[in-house]
């Protein structure tokens, strides 16, 4: 279970194990010294700061599979590296899911990177995020301490939630190695509502379906340069949904846009352009910004404003009902894309809203400060960190200058 | 013989003296509460057998009231209890002895109201049933809807990660809160969560949310509102067995249906409902099921006709329909009169509030019967049963001896019972005093080690409602209530002093 080829280090030159229980990951930190960079899929190795040279990468890929399934109590447990792809495949055959969409779920994200990372797609307006579909986490600290919380029912408030303290944790507090999930029934039919619509038309569509009785499961506006297009989809029974999409055609020509039911493969169609523009590709800048939906027309506009003045290309993918929105600058040299990051990350800041660097050419790490100011319970971060990791060997950097 | 109030000061430990001098010139007299017969309304929760006179009692109004208070005790080196209505059953908000309680019942503002992006800002002091009753106006409510709702306060809410009977379908407190402002036991006060659905590093409002009061005291706190369903259906569903009814709840969930709550009662919970409130619910069955669906008209109408069809393949034997929203919150009144109801038939009782996985009740169910019956004791069963939370109350007669020793041990049995099957001590009520002692038998050593480091991140002097949740010798080795010997004193092995 050992390698030592650079090669599979994806440039990190440290050790890599990939143990297959938590037991071995126990024994593995147990045994060894020095920094360690939990990975899982690979597909968030770069989400705020940079973790150099880990002394250990353990990599959950071997530590994988699911666990127990109980599909009448609608509750799963999987190992960590189980990717979600993997475990979507297992629940299907009884039509149920862990309602979690998130792009990096095409690029082979695991349950426990999600957790880790916060992750989370278009159906978190529906369904919540991974945050409130994890019910039970099993944890490995740096010193090989195996810690539970949480369970296998959904209801229960028994102990401290350490799955909600690992959350956007990225690794730098455990690692997370079994996880226990609630699921949901798939619907049995999915319609998505389509139409042209500018930043202010997009949100006020959000705003207007939000205040409606229609509770879409998934509100997303996609644009490049101001114009764009947004997609309503809703879940339900055909019946439902068929009537339901048609309140929704009603309700968003009140608001000027013009919109239409998509066929199911253009649906299908739209929906992987979706995850392809908010994964972006090598060279770009991505980052994310959460915020109150009200501010998606003022925010788009500073994207929109900031690349300009910095000679490069914005493009935004938002997730208009949940103030959610994926900024991709790209076309120019480093040194632009951080002059357009950090306006709109001031603004957004301005705001209220939280910004997280997702990626980045290389080149950026020396232009921009990651994380931006530090929040006012930096303090408890840190002492958090230490009862957790008083070694400081859990993805050092990775929160660098907070923590 | 009356004590004057210099007089009863006078009989406070110097430090608590001295704590009570300082705070009384920031906050008035009015505030701070040393006078024996005033403190003795705050020695209990809703759990009442638990019974701990605090020093003295403060009531902050604002934030900066709130840190001084905290940095005062700090200080002074006495432990505080943030305390909300009281209504908690679990002994969480019970005081230390010569502490200090923090009542936040005057802290009942609501700062602000953001329609548009549907949200509320509002002190801890603020009822839950108020947060919904100040945004009805708006077609907004807020999810979260413990049976306490309307005397209960957000700042509980927060501490025990309230769920309610609509939670199988909108999920718990967490699930509804975007940020705090939180007063941390060094008295600093920090921001946690944000406008957004998700922010970056760790998720501290996660962590603080659910904790008992034992991390944090929250003072500002800003909580996600839905839109009202556009539709809503009840109907209550009477069943020759409590099986039956459970396998009904299967059905149900396994057709696709999240119902937004799904309640059962047994005979004898029906029994007490009923003479309490008169909510219609029939005298003569074993089991009944509440079942609620809401949503869009379309949807809803869908749903009801498929779980009314569930229902009878099941053996339902009469279904009634709540006509109109009056029906509904009659219906709803008898189910959330429960515990008090209790009173109606039985002098004693404990509640539990353990979980199991749905596909056990049955199981579960006839366990609890054999258990019961081999205590010689009664036990009626009001649950959410889409959750599998179950609240079995063992009812005793205290003037009996030994019934509420026999009554104690078959509730803690049954809450022990619910581990070994797969599910928690607790649902909804929270670990608190009360369950403190049974947390070994959900968590390994290492767990609630770990536990405790979090707990040292946020409170490294302990003083932040110390003695809850995690289970200490000295509680776990002697029991609430009248003294009793010490089965280690009576042996010789240790000495009271």
């Amino acid at each position: 279970m050992t390698d030592v080829l650079a090669l599979e280090t994806g440039g990190h030159g440290g050790l890599v194990e990939r143990p297959t229980t938590v037991a071995e990951a126990a024994q593995l930190l147990r045994d060894s010294t020095g920094s360690v960079l939990f990975r899982g899929g690979a597909t968030k190795l770069d989400w705020a700061g940079r973790v150099h040279d880990p002394d250990l990468i353990l990599d959950t890929t071997d530590l994988a599979g699911v666990l127990t399934y109980n599909s009448a109590d609608m509750t799963a447990s999987v190992r960590a590296g189980t990717t979600l792809v993997a475990l979507q495949d297992h629940l299907a055959s009884n039509n149920q899911w862990l309602a979690l969409d998130p792009p990096t779920a095409m690029t082979g994200a695991t349950v426990g990177g999600l957790l880790a990372a916060g992750d989370s797609g278009p159906s978190r307006l529906r369904y919540g995020g991974i945050r409130d579909l994890v019910i039970g986490v099993t944890l490995v600290l740096a010193d090989g301490t195996v810690a539970r919380s949480g369970g296998h029912v959904i209801k229960n408030v028994a102990g401290y939630d350490l799955a909600k303290l690992v959350h956007g944790s990225l690794g730098s507090l455990a690692l997370v190695a079994e996880v226990v999930v609630r699921l949901h029934p798939k619907p049995a039919t999915s319609i998505t509502t389509s139409g042209s619509a500018d930043a202010d038309q997009a949100t006020a569509a959000a705003l207007a379906l939000a205040a409606s009785p229609l509770e879409p499961a998934a509100v997303e506006w996609i644009s490049d340069r101001g114009r764009g297009q947004l997609y309503v989809r809703n879940d339900g029974t055909p019946q439902f949904v068929e009537a339901t999409s048609r309140r929704l055609i009603h309700l968003l020509a009140g608001l000027g846009i013009t919109a239409d039911p998509l066929a199911p493969e253009d649906a299908v169609k739209a929906w992987q352009n979706h995850t392809a523009a908010v994964l972006g590709t090598q060279d770009e800048t991505v980052l994310r910004i959460a915020g109150r939906p009200s501010d998606l027309a003022d925010l788009a506009g500073h994207a929109f404003d900031s690349a300009r003045k910095a000679g490069v290309t914005a493009r935004l993918v938002s997730s208009a009902a949940l103030g959610m929105h994926t900024v991709r600058l790209s076309d120019g040299p480093a040194p632009a894309q951080a002059q357009a990051f950090m306006a709109l990350r001031e603004r957004a800041l301005a705001r209220g809203a939280s910004v997280l660097l997702r990626h980045r050419a290389t080149e950026l790490d020396d232009l921009v400060d990651p994380l931006g100011p530090p929040p006012d319970s930096v303090g408890l971060l840190r002492r958090v960190k230490a009862q957790f990791d008083p070694a400081g060997r859990c993805a050092p950097g990775r929160f660098q200058p907070w923590y | 013989m009356v004590l004057t109030q210099a007089a009863v000061s006078s009989r406070l430990h110097p430090i608590a003296q001295s704590l009570s001098d300082q705070l009384r010139r920031h906050l008035g007299p009015d505030r701070v509460i040393t006078d024996p017969t005033r403190l003795r309304t705050y020695e209990c929760d809703g759990i009442t057998g638990y019974r701990v006179v605090p020093a003295l009692v403060a009531l902050p109004e604002s934030t900066q009231e709130v840190a001084l208070v905290v940095e005062a005790c700090g200080r002074a080196g006495l432990p505080f209890v943030a305390r909300g209505a009281g209504t908690g059953l679990s002994g969480g908000a019970l005081p230390v002895a010569d502490g200090v309680v923090i009542g936040l019942a005057r802290m009942r503002k609501i700062l602000d109201i953001d329609v548009v992006n549907q949200r509320i800002t509002v002190e801890p002091g603020v009822t839950n049933a108020d947060i919904s009753k100040a945004v009805a106006v708006h077609d907004l409510y807020f999810a979260p809807d413990p049976s306490s709702q309307t005397v209960c306060t957000i700042g509980g809410n927060i501490a025990e990660n309230s769920g309610g009977a609509h939670c199988m379908k909108y999920g718990f407190t967490t699930n509804h809160v975007h940020a705090m402002t939180l007063v941390l036991p060094d008295a600093s006060v920090v921001t946690v969560g944000g406008q957004g659905e998700e922010g970056v590093g760790p998720d501290l409002r996660g962590a603080v949310i659910g904790s008992e009061g034992t991390l944090a005291i929250a003072t500002s706190i800003t909580v996600r509102l839905l839109r009202k369903p556009e539709a809503v259906r009840t109907l209550v569903a009477d069943f020759p067995s409590a099986e039956a009814a459970g396998a009904a709840v299967s059905d149900i969930i396994a057709a696709g249906i999240i119902p937004a709550a799904v309640e059962m009662l047994d005979a004898l919970a029906i029994e007490a409902c009923e003479a309490a409130v008169h909510a219609g619910y029939s005298l003569d069955t074993a089991a009944a099921l509440v079942v609620e669906l809401d949503g869009p008209a379309d949807e809803c109408a869908d749903g009801f006709r498929v779980v009314q069809e569930i229902c009878v393949s099941a053996g339902t034997t009469h279904i009634r329909i709540a006509a109109d929203p009056e029906e509904r919150a009659k219906i709803w009144k008898g189910r959330k009169a429960a515990f008090a109801a209790m009173g109606r038939i039985s002098r004693d009782y404990f509640v539990q509030d353990g979980v199991i996985p749905r596909t056990r009740l049955a199981e579960v169910l006839a366990r609890m019967q054999t258990m019961a019956d081999e205590a010689g004791l009664r036990v009626a069963n009001v649950f959410h049963a889409g959750d599998g939370n179950l609240h079995p109350l063992v009812l005793y007669n205290g003037t009996v001896p030994g019934e509420s020793e026999r009554g104690e041990h078959l509730s803690t049995a049954i809450a022990e019972l619910c581990v070994q099957m797969g599910g928690s001590i607790t649902g909804e009520h929270g670990v608190g005093t009360d369950k403190a002692c049974s947390m070994p038998k959900m968590f390994s050593e290492d767990d609630l080690a770990v536990m405790k480091r979090l707990r040292a991140a946020f409170d490294p002097d302990g003083i932040c409602n110390p003695g809850k949740i995690f289970p200490t010798p000295r509680l776990c080795g002697e029991k609430p209530g009248p003294y009793r010997v010490h089965p280690l004193e009576a042996a010789g092995l240790i000495e009271r002093l």
